[in-house]
C-alpha cells in the first residue's frame, strides 16, 4: 500500500523535474537579476524596484504593448475564423482520403521552422524580387510589403499562415468528437446543414475555440522570430514586438537586468491575460 | 569568434557569465567603445603592443586606443569609402567619374533625364548607420567627443546635416534607391543595371565579386571618394573593418596579444584576407602587399583587373584620426533606421529626423548613466 502515493509523483516528475529546470527555475533568476543594477561586467547594485518602476515610464516597451494589443485585435480574430472554416469544410467532406491529405496541408506550415518560413516570406515580399510585384509589374502597380505601412499586415500573414493549421487541429479534433447521435436527432428533426452548424457543431466546439484563442493571445505576446528575421531585409522598429525589445536589450545593448525586468513584466501580462480568460469561460460555463 | 551581430550576441553573453569568451575576439571599430565600457577587454599596453602603432595606419590606432594611452585591440582590417560603378553604363549614358559631391548630383540629374527615371544613379543606405556615419567622417565631422567621463554627442552637427540633407534629397528626387545593403533586391537591381553607382567601403569590392558572381563582372571600377571642396586636401571616411581585442577571461593575454599583433601583421593572412574575402588591411606593410595588387584575382579581376586595392590604399591614407564612437553606439545604430524610415517615407524631414536622432540618443544615454550633453 505505501508504494501507491508515490505512483502519479513518478509519472509526473519526468514533467515536473524539467519543468523545474527550464522554466520555473530561468523565472526566479530572471526575478532575482531584475532586482539590480550593473552596467557590464562591474559589481552589480541592488536596485529593489527601480527596474520596475523604469518598465512602467518606458514608452519604448509600452509602444511595444500597444503595438501587440492591434495586432492581436486584428490578427486572432482573422485567424481562427479561418481556422473555424477550414476546420468545419473537412469535418463537412465525405471523402476519406481527401479529409487526411487536406487536414495535412492545411497543418504543414505549422511544421515549417519559423526562421525558414520567415526567409521564404521575406522573399515573397521582397521590393523588385517578389512574385506577386512581378504580376503588378505590367500594371505599372508593386507593393511595398515592408515598408511602415505594410510591414505589421505582412507579420500578420505570416502568422496566420504558420498557425490558422494549428488551430484548425484544435477544432477540427473537437468537431470530431461530437457524438454522431446528435447528426442523427437534428437530421430527423428536420434541421438543414446550416441549423447543424449553428446549433450543434458551434456550441460543440466552442469550448475547444476558447482553448484556441487561449493559446494564440499568449503565441501573440512571444513573436519574436518573424520580425527578428525581417530584420535583415527592411527596416523592423527594435520595439515592434515586446519579445523583440527585450532580445535587443538583453543581447545587443548587454542591459541583461533591465531585460529581465522587462521579460518578469510581460511573463505577468501573460499570466493576467490568461487568467482572466479562463474567468471568463468558467463565468460562462455555470451560466449555460 | 568572426565579428557580427551573432558574435556580439554570444560574446557579451560570455562575459557576463564570466566564462567561455575565447582568448582573442574580432570586433569593428564602432564596437569597441561599448565592450571597452562593458569591462570586457584587457588593456594591452600593458603586454607592450604601444611598441606596433607605427605598423598601422594612424586613424585605426587612434580607434583602438580612443584616449591614446591605453590600448584594447590590434587593428586587423579597414573599410575605407571610395565610389565604385558601372564603367560600361557610364559610357552608355554618358556619364563622366565626378570628383565632386555637386559632380555626383549632376550626374544623378542627367541619368535620370536620360533613362526617364528607369535607372537610378545610387543607393542610399537608410538601414546602415555606420555608413552615413562613415559619410559624415568623410566630411572632417565628429559625432562623439569626449574628455574623461564627459562626453559630448552631436549627431545633428552641420555636417551630419549637410550630409544627410544632400543624400535625402537624392531620395526624395528618386536619384537615389532605398534598397537595403546585401539583400537580394539590391543584387538584382545591380546585376542588371538599374543603379550605376555605389558609395563602398573597402571590403565592398570583394563582398559585390562574390555577390554578384558573373554578373556584371568586369565591368565595375572604383574611384576616389568624392569631395565636397575640390580644392580641400582629399578626404575619405571609414565603415566597418575590424579589430582583434583580447578578453578579461584570457588566462594568457600576454600570449594572446602577441597572437593578434601577428595575426594581423603576417603577410599571407593579410593577402588571403583580401582575395578570398576582400578584407582590407590595417596594416602599413600589408598595404603594401604584392598580393594585394593581383589584377587577376577578385576583386580586381571583377573590376576589370583594375587595382582596387590602390584606390582603396589611398583612401586609407585620407581618413580623418579624431573620429571617435560611443559606448551606446548600438543604440544610436538602431535608433537611426527608425528616423532614416521615418524620413524615406516622407513622414518627417530629413533635417528633422537628425535632430530626433540626436534627442533620442541622448535621452536614452542619459538613462544609462552616462554624463552625456549635447554641444
Amino acid at each position: 500500500m505505501r508504494r501507491r502515493w508515490t505512483v502519479p509523483y513518478l509519472f509526473l516528475a519526468p514533467f515536473m523535474i524539467l519543468f523545474l529546470l527550464f522554466y520555473f527555475a530561468s523565472i526566479v533568476y530572471a526575478v532575482y537579476l531584475s532586482l539590480f543594477i550593473q552596467r557590464g561586467i562591474r559589481p552589480k547594485v541592488f536596485s529593489g524596484l527601480a527596474n520596475y518602476v523604469r518598465v512602467l515610464h518606458d514608452s519604448q516597451f509600452l509602444g511595444s504593448l500597444a503595438t501587440i494589443a492591434r495586432f492581436g485585435a486584428i490578427q486572432i480574430p482573422i485567424m481562427l475564423v479561418l481556422a473555424l472554416l477550414l476546420a468545419l469544410y473537412l469535418d463537412g467532406l465525405r471523402n476519406q482520403r481527401l479529409r487526411t491529405y487536406l487536414s495535412l496541408g492545411f497543418f504543414l506550415p505549422y511544421a515549417m521552422p519559423t526562421v525558414i518560413a520567415g526567409l521564404l516570406w521575406g522573399y515573397l515580399y521582397s521590393k523588385g524580387l517578389s512574385p506577386f510585384n512581378q504580376l503588378l509589374a505590367p500594371f505599372g502597380a508593386s507593393i511595398d510589403f515592408l515598408g511602415r505601412r505594410g510591414l505589421l499586415w505582412s507579420l500578420g500573414n505570416i502568422i496566420t499562415w504558420t498557425w490558422t493549421g494549428y488551430n484548425m487541429v484544435i477544432l477540427y479534433s473537437a468537431l470530431r468528437g461530437v457524438p454522431g447521435e446528435l447528426y442523427e436527432a437534428a437530421r430527423i428533426d428536420g434541421a438543414s446543414n446550416l441549423q447543424v452548424v449553428r446549433f450543434i457543431k458551434l456550441p460543440m466546439v466552442a469550448p475547444a475555440l476558447a482553448l484556441a484563442t487561449l493559446f494564440s493571445i499568449i503565441g501573440t505576446l512571444q513573436i519574436f522570430a518573424e520580425p527578428f528575421v525581417l530584420a535583415s531585409l527592411t527596416f523592423v522598429p527594435t520595439n515592434l514586438m515586446p519579445n523583440l525589445y527585450i532580445y535587443y536589450t538583453a543581447f545587443n545593448y548587454g542591459n541583461f537586468n533591465y531585460a529581465a525586468a522587462l521579460a518578469v513584466v510581460l511573463a505577468l501580462i501573460t499570466f493576467v491575460l490568461s487568467l482572466g480568460m479562463l474567468a471568463l469561460l468558467n463565468f460562462q460555463r455555470r451560466r449555460l | 569568434m568572426g565579428a557580427g551581430p551573432n558574435e556580439y550576441t554570444k560574446l557579451l553573453t560570455a562575459l557576463k557569465a564570466g566564462t567561455g569568451a575565447p582568448d582573442v575576439v574580432q570586433i569593428e571599430y564602432d564596437f569597441l567603445p561599448n565592450f571597452i565600457d562593458f569591462g570586457g577587454l584587457v588593456d594591452l599596453s600593458k603586454y607592450g603592443a604601444g611598441a606596433y602603432k607605427s605598423d598601422f595606419v594612424p586613424w585605426t590606432w587612434a580607434q583602438v586606443s580612443p584616449d591614446g594611452k591605453a590600448i584594447y585591440a590590434i587593428p586587423q582590417d579597414t573599410g575605407p569609402f571610395a565610389m565604385v560603378y558601372r564603367a560600361d553604363l557610364y559610357k552608355k549614358y554618358g556619364l563622366s567619374v565626378p570628383k565632386t559631391w555637386a559632380e555626383f548630383q549632376a550626374n544623378a540629374e542627367k541619368l535620370a533625364q536620360e533613362t526617364n527615371g528607369s535607372v537610378q544613379y545610387t543607393d542610399f543606405y537608410s538601414t546602415y548607420a555606420p555608413w552615413f556615419m562613415g559619410l559624415v567622417w568623410a566630411d572632417g565631422g565628429r559625432l562623439w567627443t569626449h574628455s574623461g567621463n564627459q562626453w559630448t554627442q552631436s549627431l545633428n552637427s552641420a555636417s551630419a546635416k549637410k550630409v544627410i540633407d544632400y543624400w535625402g534629397n537624392l531620395v526624395d528626387k528618386k536619384y537615389a534607391a532605398t534598397l537595403p545593403d546585401f539583400t537580394s533586391d539590391l543584387n538584382s537591381a545591380l546585376a542588371k543595371g538599374q543603379i550605376t553607382t555605389l558609395i563602398e567601403a573597402a571590403w565592398g569590392p570583394g563582398s559585390l565579386a562574390s555577390r554578384l558572381g558573373t554578373e556584371s563582372a568586369g565591368e565595375w571600377r572604383a574611384a576616389p571618394l568624392p569631395q565636397w571642396d575640390a580644392s580641400a586636401p582629399f578626404r575619405s571616411g571609414n565603415w566597418g573593418g575590424s579589430s582583434s581585442a583580447v578578453t578579461v577571461q584570457s588566462k594568457h593575454p600576454q600570449a594572446a596579444t602577441i597572437f593578434a599583433l601577428w595575426l594581423n601583421s603576417s603577410t599571407t593572412s593579410v593577402a588571403l584576407n583580401w582575395v578570398n574575402g576582400g578584407l582590407f588591411p590595417a596594416s602599413e606593410t600589408g598595404l603594401q602587399l604584392s598580393g594585394l595588387h593581383d589584377p587577376s584575382k577578385n576583386p580586381s579581376k571583377f573590376f576589370g583587373g583594375q587595382d582596387v586595392a590602390k584606390v582603396y590604399a589611398d583612401a586609407s591614407a585620407a581618413v580623418p584620426t579624431d573620429f571617435q564612437w560611443a559606448p551606446w553606439f548600438l543604440y544610436a545604430n538602431n535608433s537611426f533606421n527608425k528616423y532614416a524610415a521615418d524620413a524615406v517615407s516622407g513622414k518627417t524631414g530629413w533635417s528633422a529626423a537628425l535632430d530626433a536622432w540626436q534627442q533620442d540618443v541622448l535621452n536614452y544615454a542619459k538613462t544609462q548613466g552616462y554624463q552625456v550633453s549635447a554641444p
